[in-house]
């Protein structure tokens, strides 16, 4: 067996070991949480800490008879995706500007929003929405949570549109594009990681929001995530049920980011241009 | 056959429409707001739970909508300050804490005034019959801003068993509670021997009954008076108690946590809120082996700290008269007494002692010492739970702070008690 | 190409790059400039006590100055601030590292190495209050069996500020992995093949390859993280509320009471605006470090 072999094993069997170890890390207490929402409520804050238990769905049922988990979910749902796609929209063309011009203050600018305390834009828009009358509504929502997603698009795909090499587009240009056809033609195409990876960003951000559905939503169009925390009060305490409407949350990001995994994992359409 | 006897008999989710304005009193016309709808800002707790499991009752009674949203207690009142700051008139009727925010909100101009509205009741109402010391912590200049909804305040839970086993009597006296606690570390080191709330802002809740008891007060002479002795005594005796037999952390320690160890049977004295007695017997552990009495006596006696939720009215709600529909309906005796029946204490004393809640009460042994405990908080309870000026919030920061100062440590008692004083001192001369 | 063309091509082209960035840009001033304009002018007024609002001009200001909390919050965000941005940086590098060698793993699987930052944030820091709590939690239970002495974590002065920079590196360094893994996915393959002929280590690769590669990334990463990490708030104020005592109390959570809890709307706006400008601070530092680390 000659050095480069032994070393290359060496190699696999060390990243599989932090593999392993990262792993535990990282999933233990999502385990934990997931464990807990099959237990009854008592038993989650128990001591020392239920490993074996009688597994029940109880929480889950306690969870859709006092709350209207699904519509919440929907309405969720609406509202992410609703954002999600208008980050992306403004936000790829946005990035591509930034990255070509090199001047970053459009990039800067619609990071702003996400500098101040979330708490600063409560009373500002719920004056604001309210003078056309649409609090309670999905737009309101929609618009408040692009604000969120629109900076995370543009700055996660701003080092993918910069590791693309100039004499892509200057051939491209020789050719007769116009800056637009480049973009979408030519750079989309390569960055497909980067779009991936911040819609997953984009959307787990907006789903997870809660502060400004708060405000401007209404009970007929509040999200899921708003609804999480009223398992938690003085007398009302519902750790089971937490837990249970946690994993249900978390499970719509963690979905999508498994969908997406194909244009992450790949990478190769840049390989065969760049190669 | 009254209205009042009638209802005895029947049972109570399935009511007959035929009763339904009977028992709201006939009298009224209850219909005058038919079609209207109202939108009620309700914070997630038993409370506006058990009260809107009556919802369909009010929507048939009146013909009116009732709008609910429902937040936790923070979130509610983040709603609260956007909504009331823009002089929206998105909300008709909230949930406020009087002993907390009541100062503040009546300053700000946030409550209607109620007290015109109290003579336009169903004649069974019975006014006269709410607990007047909630009634009189809902007070503000003269205004009544908000009608109690239920009564509640730290009571002390503990451990039969585990007293018997270390031979220690219940604990009449402070100095009982302190011996007792010596008593139960050296007997049983897996036992926390006692427990309250340690959490900075949590902190007032639960010191302000101990405070009273020892004879204390916030305020002398309109300056903070924590470093009178009774001051100093009372910021000694809570933080030696969780410093000395409390459980490591204690200094993050609210209701959950509270609860938590309890209710897993590591700690044998509680003191906690009375509302926490469902969550304390959640999965039917602590049923049989748990005591319930209002904090020992001090040098003062006993002055329990006894709050209430309150319905109140928005200042800028556009159709005022309909919301005390909605709140004279929560708030009647019929209304609260099936509120009480799901575990709610009443506000009114007369339906803690009607037949039917009784029957409910004498089902289990710690309802009837729960009630009983609460029966004495409704006649010698006080509403003052941090210090009686408009900046009541900010001020339980202080009290906190100087109650950590010691569990951790950190200050001397002169020290602690010196340096809150002199923030209070500030936050009293603010205008 | 005649000189007059080409700069008529070039009109075009700045036009239509401007046209690209323009709905980004209209739809954020349309969303800010009245909550700016409107925040800069209640931190000109006075709600406190009576609720009345009146017109105090710079004393919000002045009262910051002298304000002992917005000075030890200061110091609190900076240093929680510094510590979970070191971690999670140099964690999620190697994180994604070791998932971007991982090719086999499965997209499931690679997904629940991502999943702490899918969790809310108001259920993670509910669970680690459990996990953490001192008498009831099983971080203690665990230390304890294995024969090591327990800790006061989110309960203890000094140690509340690592513990929570821990509990915030477990649930963002796979964020910040995911992002470096973006990177990673679209740096040429060829560049790999260069090195790997030249007989180069794996460390030495890293080091003057991949690292410099990756920096525009990692720096991209560090922003977004700033922006969240010197506004923190979610964790502490579910598990501490700025305790024990104030030794958690970032200037978010200080802001955020102060306007919610104690009603004070116009005090609260000034450290608002103030917490904002420090932001605005940080991320234009790091905006010169991604122009000089581009490649």
């Amino acid at each position: 067996m000659s050095d480069a072999q032994t070393t290359d094993r060496w190699i696999r069997w060390l990243n599989t070991l932090q593999l392993v170890v990262a792993g535990i890390i990282i999933l233990t207490p999502t385990a934990w949480m997931v464990m807990s929402s099959f237990k009854p409520s008592f038993e989650v804050t128990a001591y020392p800490p239920t490993v074996i238990f009688s597994p029940t769905i109880q929480n889950y049922i306690e969870l859709t008879k006092t709350t209207p988990f699904f519509n919440y979910a929907i309405n969720s749902l609406i509202v992410t995706v609703g954002s999600t796609s208008l980050g992306l929209l403004f936000g790829i063309p946005a990035a591509f500007a930034v990255s070509w011009t090199r001047i970053s203050w459009p990039a800067i600018l619609t990071l702003a929003a996400r500098m101040a305390p979330g708490t600063l834009f409560l009373l500002p828009w719920y004056v604001m929405f309210r003078q056309v009358d649409l609090i309670g509504s999905y737009t309101a929502l929609i618009l408040s949570h692009a604000v969120i997603t629109l900076p995370i698009v543009i700055w996660v795909l701003l080092p993918s549109f910069d590791s693309i090499p100039r004499s892509v587009f200057e051939a491209a240009q020789v050719d007769g594009c116009s800056v637009t056809r480049i973009l979408w033609r030519i750079a989309i195409p390569l960055v497909g990681s980067g779009i991936a990876v911040s819609a997953i960003l984009a959307f787990v951000f907006s789903w997870n929001y809660f502060l400004f559905a708060l405000v401007l939503s209404n009970g007929d169009t509040k999200t899921l995530i708003a609804a999480a925390f009223n398992f938690v009060g003085e007398g009302s305490t519902q750790w089971g049920a937490l837990m249970a409407a946690a994993t249900l949350i978390a499970l719509p990001p963690l979905l999508l980011a498994t969908l997406v995994q194909r244009w992450l994992v790949a990478g190769l359409t840049l390989g065969a241009v760049k190669g | 056959m009254t209205a009042k006897t009638l209802m005895a008999h029947v049972a109570i989710p399935i009511l007959a429409a035929a009763t339904l304005s009977q028992a709201h009193g006939a009298d009224f016309n209850w219909k005058k707001f038919q079609g209207k709808t109202i939108t009620f800002l309700a914070n997630s707790n038993p409370i506006s739970q058990a009260l809107l499991t009556q919802k369909a009752d009010f929507e048939k009674l009146t013909g009116m909508t009732l709008k609910v949203d429902t937040y936790q207690e923070q979130q509610m009142r983040q709603r609260l300050v956007t909504v009331m700051n823009a002089h929206s008139d998105e909300v008709d009727v909230f949930m406020t804490l009087p002993s907390r925010e009541g100062e503040q909100f009546a300053a700000a101009g946030w409550y209607a005034d109620l007290t015109p509205m109290t003579k336009n009741v169903a004649g069974n109402y019975d006014f006269a019959g709410l607990s007047q010391a909630l009634l009189k912590a809902g007070t503000f200049n003269g205004k009544l801003t908000s009608m109690p909804m239920n009564i509640e305040g730290p009571i002390l839970y503990y451990r039969t068993d585990i007293l018997k086993k270390c031979g220690v009597e219940v604990p009449k006296t402070i100095k009982d509670v302190q011996a007792a606690a010596k008593k139960l570390k050296a007997c049983d080191s897996s036992i926390t021997p006692f427990v309250s709330r340690g959490l900075k802002p949590a902190v007032a809740y639960t010191f302000s009954n101990m405070l009273h008891n020892i004879g204390g007060s916030y305020m002398a002479n309109g300056k903070s008076n924590l470093c009178s002795p009774k001051g100093k005594e009372a910021l000694e005796t809570y933080s030696g108690l969780l410093r000395d037999y409390g459980p490591p952390g204690v200094v993050n320690y609210s209701f959950p946590q509270i609860s938590a160890l309890y209710r897993s049977g590591r700690s044998a004295l509680s003191f906690e809120s009375s509302n926490e007695l469902r969550t304390v017997m959640d999965g039917g552990a602590r049923l049989k082996d748990t005591g319930l009495a209002p904090f020992p006596a001090g040098e003062a006696g006993q002055v329990p700290t006894a709050i209430g939720w309150g319905l109140t009215i928005s200042a800028h709600s556009k159709q005022q008269e309909a919301a005390w529909y909605f709140v004279q309906w929560a708030t009647s005796p019929e209304i609260q007494k099936r509120m009480a029946l799901q575990g709610i204490a009443p506000p009114r004393p007369a339906v803690a002692k009607d037949p039917e809640y009784r029957k409910w009460i004498d089902e289990a042994p710690v309802r009837k010492e729960w009630q009983a405990a609460l029966d004495v908080l409704a006649t010698k309870g006080s509403s003052e739970v941090g210090y009686p000026i408009v900046a009541n919030p900010q001020s339980r920061e202080f009290i906190g702070q100087a109650v950590q100062d010691l569990i951790l440590k950190q200050k001397t008692v002169d020290q602690a008690c010196a340096d809150a004083d002199k923030a209070l001192d500030a936050l009293i001369a603010q205008k | 190409m005649s000189q007059a063309t080409a700069t008529l091509t070039q009109d075009r082209q700045r036009l239509e790059l401007s046209a690209l960035s323009a709905p980004a840009v209209i739809f954020t001033v349309g969303m800010i400039a009245f909550p700016v304009v409107y925040t800069v002018w209640l931190g000109f007024q006075s709600f406190s006590s009576t609720g009345k609002q009146s017109f105090v001009g710079l004393a919000n200001y002045s009262k910051l100055l002298t304000d002992y909390e917005f000075w030890h919050g200061l110091w609190v965000t900076i240093a929680l601030y510094v510590l979970s941005l070191v971690l999670q940086l140099v964690l999620g590098v190697w994180l994604a590292l070791v998932l971007f060698h991982a090719k086999r793993l499965h997209g499931l699987v690679r997904s629940l190495f991502i999943s702490p930052f899918m969790m809310p944030p108001v259920v993670a820091g509910m669970m680690w209050l459990v996990i953490l709590d001192p008498s009831l939690g099983a971080a203690n239970y665990i230390l304890q069996s294995i024969g090591l002495p327990p800790s006061d974590w989110l309960a203890s002065p000094t140690l509340v500020i690592p513990t929570i920079a821990l509990v915030d590196t477990w649930q963002w360094t796979p964020y910040v992995a995911l992002i470096v893994l973006g990177g990673l996915q679209s740096l040429p393959p060829s560049v790999y093949e260069a090195a790997q002929i030249d007989g180069a280590s794996p460390l030495k690769t890293f080091q003057r390859i991949t690292l410099p590669l990756l920096l525009p990334t990692i720096v991209t990463a560090a922003i977004l993280r700033s922006v969240d990490l010197l506004r923190f708030f979610d964790i502490i104020y579910i598990t501490t509320q700025g305790g024990p005592g104030n030794a958690s109390n970032t200037l978010n959570i200080y802001g955020f009471r102060v306007g919610f809890e104690f009603f004070n709307i116009g005090y609260a706006s000034a450290l608002m605006l103030t917490l904002t400008a420090i932001v605005f601070g940080a991320v234009l530092a790091f905006n010169r470090l991604r122009g000089a680390v581009a490649w």
